[in-house]
């Protein structure tokens, strides 16, 4: 019995610090969604890219990790900008599907891209948290795991600042009300909505930069699992709203967790969109979402 | 000959496939599950003539009602959720059928071959027209029939009340259900149809290709499937007819650009939607076609 | 203006789907051959290797002034297409191999859940009018599932046999480690290869040489989360720990291993994870881990091999990639001896001829020993071929030979 107990609260410990990874990744889907009202279902793929953007300084210039950091901090936000040119700024207004097609075109080529320009073989990032577990009493916490939780702490309370404390943030608060009387009003909603996506795509790096280090080999297919599980999240937290994201990464982490220890692999994908079912028929806007 | 015969055959199938989303996506639902409707299809046909020998025909019936059904059941929860969620949900249905399909296994030893669906390894040996002999051709001309009828249908559809209901629903949902038009009974009748379609689709290509497995039901096909209607233009059946004929035409005549295929084929994607928002036969083209068309009728005015 | 935009790049496509130019073969002096493998999604990096092999091969025959036939030296022209380990690419692409591009045969294709449905629009009755599967020859490299090329007498394969592999891995480590008597096992239950191997072929071993299973995890074939898995097989606290999955979850879950202080007193690995991406992707974490294969460098024939296809295709060496070589030159060696005529009207009799052929053929050379091929009438495997396994080990990042058939020590 304390046996079952102590593997509900190891995979509880595991859901949430897990769970702050798949929170980062929904806040960023949800950032897009809150502020410019359009799907970027390239997102994935911009945070995968950043990754391996990473592996140049890493692998052909010898540089140490904080200078790959940078790197795919900065990899992410210039394929950020290249996802708006192409996928949004030449759209025109009015169909709201559209920038859903354009960023799933932009999805499957810049998977195909990385495919080609890795020959599609396996790369490593060194893990600069340790390759061993920490025990804490009778449970391990993998050090990596706990620094993305932490990090995610970190990221939301600077979000929470700059969008609540800084004349940017009430841009894109202006913005993400209502655009057209931002617009009157002095805010300049394009500049807005492009520094929008540099914010997240920066973002994306980093929660990529710290998820590749738990990876055991890279693989150019994480762009669409992290779209999928992103999707998921927002869908659940609710469109547009940072909090719901948040609760729903956690909740998504530990749920998966759960049902992976007790009921095994097939169980955890089918409870997953269990998830997702019961809040569309509970709470179809999401957790905390406007109705969309 | 061989080979154009077997591109037109994986054409005429997706053609199916993109009707299906078509049907449901005017009445304003986008779905990403069809592809597991069309799993259905393709088990349960599989299963009828693999391992109870079953003919073609009933067989095909067999899957589609089976998928049809699911799309009765599945358009009632829909009605709750709209827009990206409901792509979202959608697609997490198809997730589950998939996974379901991931760990059946229900086999017989047939002839001393393993033969039925057996969860990651497959569904192999559905060999029914192979055994009895049906040429390519013969089965293209199966195919192209179902996809006339279907698209027959469709045709019907839109032109009639009906198909004016679909379209005002797909409009305004609250304007429509104040002019008195069931909402309701409109959406989970597109979803079931495009259960039926989708099904059909699956029964065919079972098939044709003697195996479906999961990993062929899954993302890509999703995303396949949305992209012949939103690319060939949502304006017209003939858009899904369109898109599925471009795409695949484009997936065979880049195959000399081997790995490079995804990268321009992502490309296209981001290109038409650029300048063709609603697909390139969209409701615009639609009007100035038909307008054309009365103009030749009626030259003189 | 848009329009025409549409409009031409339509009428590109219609026209790139228009075959290769048709010419007399002979007369053109080339002699055709094709080639499909997964060179996109998650086993690309086998597929690749696959295709440089081959190409080294073409190279090398063409250097050498090609192939003799009908008097004449013809080079060798391969045309090359990407299935994406999806059965639906491959059922179009043999077309286009057997019709447009009208090869004499083709290598490939890298999946085995393409080459079961593509296999099963084989011709299944030689010579009968009335069966209207397709005439044409494979000869596999890579795709390994037990038993595929009974589904046609037009499949043939040069692959390994993996419950004879895994029989003798264990047989052997029964032998050198008589105290390891417990196992745990993890595979891939949505990779349709991970599970026939594991159900087929590793189950059964383990059987016969008595070990106890005393756990079996599952995981999926793109997961990048061991932890629950790997604590599972902490608990096991067994011997052996067998990993019968592939290069990426391989990696992601021995670092896992690492982490919770997993330590196995000795790992056994698919076959396919014997190759120089395990080793790039993950190299020191798999160190000890032994692997049953059919190909490493014993001798210098294979290190020549190793080192040139590494140098110009960036092309891994390995069970997989090392058929496509070898095939090549074992058709190069039947088309000079049969003599066939090379022309597009006696296509058909020529690939007959070949496919008589090769069911004839006996033994051939490989690169690191003889091979032989099965002919039509062998009640287990037909048309699969019986080769040296050899048994590597990992250690500080290379594969290293831990057995080898005696036959083979001292070359």
């Amino acid at each position: 019995m304390t046996e079952t107990l102590l593997d509900i609260v190891q995979q509880l410990m595991n859901g949430i610090m897990y769970g702050a990874f798949y929170a980062l990744v929904g806040i960023g889907f949800t950032l897009f969604f809150g502020v410019m009202k359009k799907f970027n279902l390239a997102y994935g793929s911009t945070i995968m890219a950043g990754i391996y953007l990473g592996l140049i300084p890493l692998n052909l210039w010898k540089q140490p990790m904080w200078v790959v950091f940078v790197t795919c901090v900065a990899g992410a936000v210039v394929v950020g900008f290249v996802v708006e040119f192409a996928c949004f700024r030449y759209l025109r207004k009015g169909h709201e599907l559209a920038p859903m097609m354009t960023t799933i075109g932009m999805l499957i080529l810049i998977e195909d891209a990385v495919v080609i320009a890795t020959h599609a073989a396996p790369f490593e990032y060194p893990n600069i948290f340790g390759d061993e577990s920490f025990e804490l009493g009778p449970f391990l916490i993998r050090p990596d795991y706990l620094a993305i939780l932490i990090a995610g702490v970190v990221f939301v309370v600077l979000l929470y600042l700059l969008v609540n404390r800084t004349t940017f943030g009430r841009a894109m608060r202006a913005v993400a009300e209502n655009p057209a009387v931002s617009q009157l009003l002095g805010v300049s909603v394009t500049r807005t909505n492009t520094l929008t996506f540099a914010l997240t795509s920066a973002l994306g790096g980093a929660t990529g930069y710290l998820v590749a280090m738990t990876f055991g080999a890279l693989q150019p297919g994480i762009a669409t699992w992290m779209t999928i599980k992103g999707l998921v999240v927002i869908v659940i937290g609710g469109l547009g709203s940072i909090p719901g994201a948040i609760f729903a990464g956690l909740l998504l982490g530990v749920v998966e967790f759960q049902a992976l220890w007790f009921l095994g692999i097939s169980y955890r994908d089918i409870f997953a969109f269990l998830l997702l079912f019961a809040f569309l028929v509970l709470r179809p806007s999401g957790l905390m979402g406007k109705a969309a | 000959m061989d080979y154009y015969v077997a591109v037109l055959s994986i054409i005429g199938m997706h053609i199916l496939l993109g009707l299906s989303v078509y049907v449901v996506a005017i009445t304003g639902q986008l779905s990403f599950g069809q592809q597991g409707f069309y799993a259905i299809g393709a088990y349960l046909a599989g299963i009828g003539t693999a391992l109870w020998g079953i003919h073609l025909l009933p067989a095909v019936l067999l899957g589609m009602t089976a998928a049809g059904v699911m799309g009765f059941l599945v358009g009632f929860p829909a009605l709750r959720v709209k827009g990206l969620y409901l792509g979202v949900a959608t697609f997490g249905f198809g997730e589950i059928v998939r996974l379901v399909f991931l760990n059946v296994r229900y086999t017989k030893t047939i002839g001393g071959k393993l033969v039925g669906p057996n969860g990651a390894e497959g569904f192999r040996h559905v060999s029914y027209i192979y055994d009895r002999g049906f040429t390519q051709a013969q089965y293209l001309a199966v195919i192209y029939t179902a996809v006339i009828i279907v698209a027959g249908f469709v045709y019907f559809l839109e032109r009639s009340k009906l198909g004016a209901r679909f379209r005002a629903v797909e409009e305004d949902e609250v304007a429509a259900a104040m002019a008195g038009i069931n909402v309701t009974a409109v959406k989970v009748f597109a979803f079931t149809l495009g259960g039926f379609v989708a099904g059909l689709g699956g029964a065919l290509f079972v098939h044709y290709s003697t195996y479906i497995d999961h990993q062929m039901v899954t993302l890509p096909l999703a995303v396949s499937s949305v992209i012949y209607p939103m690319l060939g233009g949502l304006g017209s059946f003939w858009g899904a007819i369109l898109g599925a004929a471009l795409l695949i035409f484009l997936t065979e005549g880049l195959r000399f650009l081997q790995e490079f295929r995804l990268v321009v084929y992502g490309a296209l994607i981001i290109l038409t939607m650029l300048f063709r928002p609603r697909g390139i036969i969209d409701e615009a083209m639609v009007l100035r076609v038909r307008a054309f068309l009365r103009r030749q009728v009626a030259p003189s005015a | 203006m848009r329009n025409i935009v549409v409009g031409s790049v339509i009428l590109t496509w219609f026209l790139m789907l228009s075959p290769a130019a048709v010419s007399a073969f002979q007369e053109e002096g080339t002699l055709r051959v094709g080639g499909m493998w997964a060179l996109s999604g998650p086993a690309a990096y086998i597929g690749k290797s696959s295709k440089g092999l081959s190409a080294l091969a073409i190279d090398e025959i063409n250097e050498a002034g090609g192939v003799a036939i009908q008097g004449k030296r013809v080079k060798l022209a391969m045309s090359v297409y990407d299935d994406a380990c999806k059965a639906e690419e491959g059922l179009t692409v043999v077309r286009r191999l057997a019709d447009s591009d009208k090869v004499l045969f083709s290598l490939g294709p890298t999946c085995s859940n393409v080459a079961e449905p593509v296999f099963g629009t084989l011709q299944k009755r030689l010579g009968d009018a009335t069966d209207t599967g397709l005439q044409f020859l494979f000869f596999t490299d890579t795709a390994i599932k037990f038993g595929l090329a009974k589904i046609s007498p037009w499949a043939f394969r040069n692959v390994g046999n993996e419950p004879a592999m895994f029989e003798l891995a264990f047989k052997l480590v029964k032998e050198r480690h008589p105290e390891l008597k417990t196992v745990a096992v993890a595979y891939e239950s949505d990779f349709a290869h991970s599970v026939s191997t594991w159900k087929g072929a590793t189950k059964p071993a383990l059987e016969k040489y008595g070990y106890q299973v005393l756990d079996i995890v599952e995981w999926r074939f793109e997961d990048v989360e061991f932890g629950a898995q790997v604590t599972k097989l902490r608990k096991a606290n067994a011997d052996i720990l067998v990993m019968m999955t592939h290069t990426f979850s391989t990696c992601g879950a021995v670092k896992e291993f690492k982490r919770q202080r997993v330590k196995a007193k000795l790992m056994v690995g698919i076959t396919s994870s014997a190759s120089t991406e395990t080793m790039v992707g993950c190299g020191q974490a798999v160190e000890g881990m032994i692997i049953p294969t059919n190909f490493a460098t014993i001798n210098p024939k294979a290190k020549a091999v190793a080192e040139k296809a590494w140098a110009k295709y960036k092309a891994d060496s390995n069970l997989h990639s090392v058929p496509a070589y070898e095939n090549l030159y074992a058709i190069k060696g039947i088309v000079e001896k049969v003599g066939i005529k090379n022309e597009p009207a006696t296509l058909l009799q020529d690939r007959r001829k070949v496919r008589d052929a090769l069911a004839t053929l006996g033994t051939f050379q490989g690169v690191i020993g003889p091979i032989k091929m099965n002919g039509d009438n062998d009640p287990v495997k037909p048309r699969d071929v019986d080769k040296a396994i050899i048994l590597v080990q990992a250690k500080n990042a290379q594969w290293t030979v831990w057995w080898q058939p005696p036959e083979m020590e001292k070359k």
